[in-house]
């Protein structure tokens, strides 16, 4: 089923609002959202995935009515919220361990920001597929573990047939990771679909999409 | 099937996001979780320091320098690494050259990914509802609200961002800047050419 935040061809007749688009940030609270957003992000409490999932569970009509800085912060406090951070809007020391907080400071910030967060891992299985290989694209892009749980597979490729032409490593699977079931790195492939393939109406039969997938989002082409 | 549903904290706090955060932010401060300093530090490394700069270097330097086009392309996050120019949210990237048969556009439909070290935070269009539903689907159409056309002789490439790969376009350099050198040509690339909503003009002197 597709959620609220998987929105690639979805009928959208908005014109794209190119103006201001120098501005970084709307309102003051905006900054204030984004950089407690990062800070928090190194607290060890969560991963990225997880924060993903986060902003995509809130309520569907909040999710479509939110500006983006919004839903950060929706998905900022429901995490927060998950760890005993606070509790129904109230502060509530609860079960939350400080101990295991860590407080970004000042002065690891431009150190942390160079590190990132790499993604990639040792590969420790053969991988399935070749560059050139034709692929279909599981039926179903529910998460297997986790009912309703996140995942990276969007809609309007499941079920459709598309080409391999890069191969990236071994990369952290957000499926599992996102719900702290492990990394289970997995090989990760770029995709390449016909337009024609994946829309009744292609604006032009030579143009493609290309789209990042896990081994375990696809299967042989048969 | 495991269930790992999030409880709607959010809903429990005040519904103007201006008093959200601040009762938010009140709470993390008696706990102290939060270093102020550390939040300017976040604000001004993305505010003043990275931005679409680093990407129109790059850019300009694979114009001039054939060699480090082809490093660039294919040891991408070494060349960026000893640059300086990786980190978050530019651990892993992948540079795509617009050809003269090939038009290559970025986008996120899932979220709103983007490779900050190189071009800084994403514009509001690139994170709305219209440019990440209609990209995928009518990249044409898309570029036209853009002022970009096209002709039918270049294939127009997508590519979604669904993994922690970023994406950078290596706009083709405009025949009128020819000649120039690499400073100079700096200055001809727009943040759009590397998103692949634009193409790489003469400076305005704005």
């Amino acid at each position: 089923m597709s959620k609220a935040h998987d929105m690639g061809g979805r009928l959208d007749s908005q014109r794209i609002d190119i103006k201001s688009s120098k501005e970084k940030f709307k309102a003051d609270w905006e900054k204030e959202v984004f950089a407690i957003t990062l800070a928090l992000g190194f607290s060890s409490l969560w991963n990225l995935d997880r924060s993903r999932y986060a902003r995509e569970s809130l309520e569907p009509k909040d999710y479509l009515q939110f500006g983006y800085y919004e839903k950060w912060l929706g998905g900022l406090i429901n995490l927060m919220g998950e760890n005993g951070i606070i509790k129904d809007g109230q502060e509530n020391g609860g079960n939350f361990k400080k101990s295991s907080f860590r407080v970004l400071k000042a002065k690891n910030v431009k150190k942390l920001l160079n590190m990132g967060g790499p993604t990639k891992r040792e590969s420790t299985t053969e991988k399935k597929f070749n560059l050139g290989e034709t692929v279909s694209v599981r039926a179903n892009n529910s998460n297997t573990k986790v009912e309703k749980g996140h995942t990276r597979l969007p809609d309007y490729v499941k079920g459709r047939t598309g080409k391999v032409i890069a191969y990236h490593g071994s990369h952290v699977f957000p499926d599992t990771n996102a719900h702290f079931l492990g990394e289970n790195p997995e090989a990760l492939y770029s995709v390449e679909f016909k337009s024609q393939d994946l829309w009744d109406k292609c604006e032009y039969f030579q143009d493609t999409v290309v789209v990042d997938l896990w081994e375990s989002y696809l299967e042989k082409f048969k | 099937m495991k269930k790992d549903n999030f409880k709607q904290f959010y809903k429990e706090f005040p519904s103007n996001p201006d008093a959200r955060v601040k009762a938010l932010k009140s709470i993390l401060e008696k706990e102290g979780l939060i270093d102020q300093k550390a939040l300017d530090e976040i604000l001004d490394t993305y505010q003043n320091k990275v931005g679409p700069l680093n990407g129109a270097k790059i850019v300009a330097k694979a114009w001039t320098n054939k060699k480090f086009k082809e490093d660039l392309i294919n040891n991408t996050d070494k060349v960026l690494k000893d640059m300086d120019l990786n980190g978050r949210q530019g651990e892993h990237v992948v540079v795509v050259e617009n050809t003269k048969t090939v038009h290559n556009l970025i986008v996120c439909t899932l979220c709103s990914c983007y490779p900050w070290p190189l071009l800084g935070l994403p514009p509001s269009w690139y994170k709305s509802d219209a440019y990440r539903s209609r990209a995928v689907r009518e990249p044409r159409a898309v570029l036209s609200d853009f002022d970009v056309k096209l002709p039918i002789s270049k294939k127009v490439k997508v590519w979604d961002s669904t993994a922690e790969i970023r994406y950078l376009v290596l706009p083709q350099q405009p025949p009128g800047s020819k000649g120039l050198c690499e400073n100079e040509l700096v200055s001809w690339v727009t943040r759009d050419s590397m998103i692949g909503t634009g193409f790489p003009k003469p400076p305005t002197g704005e």
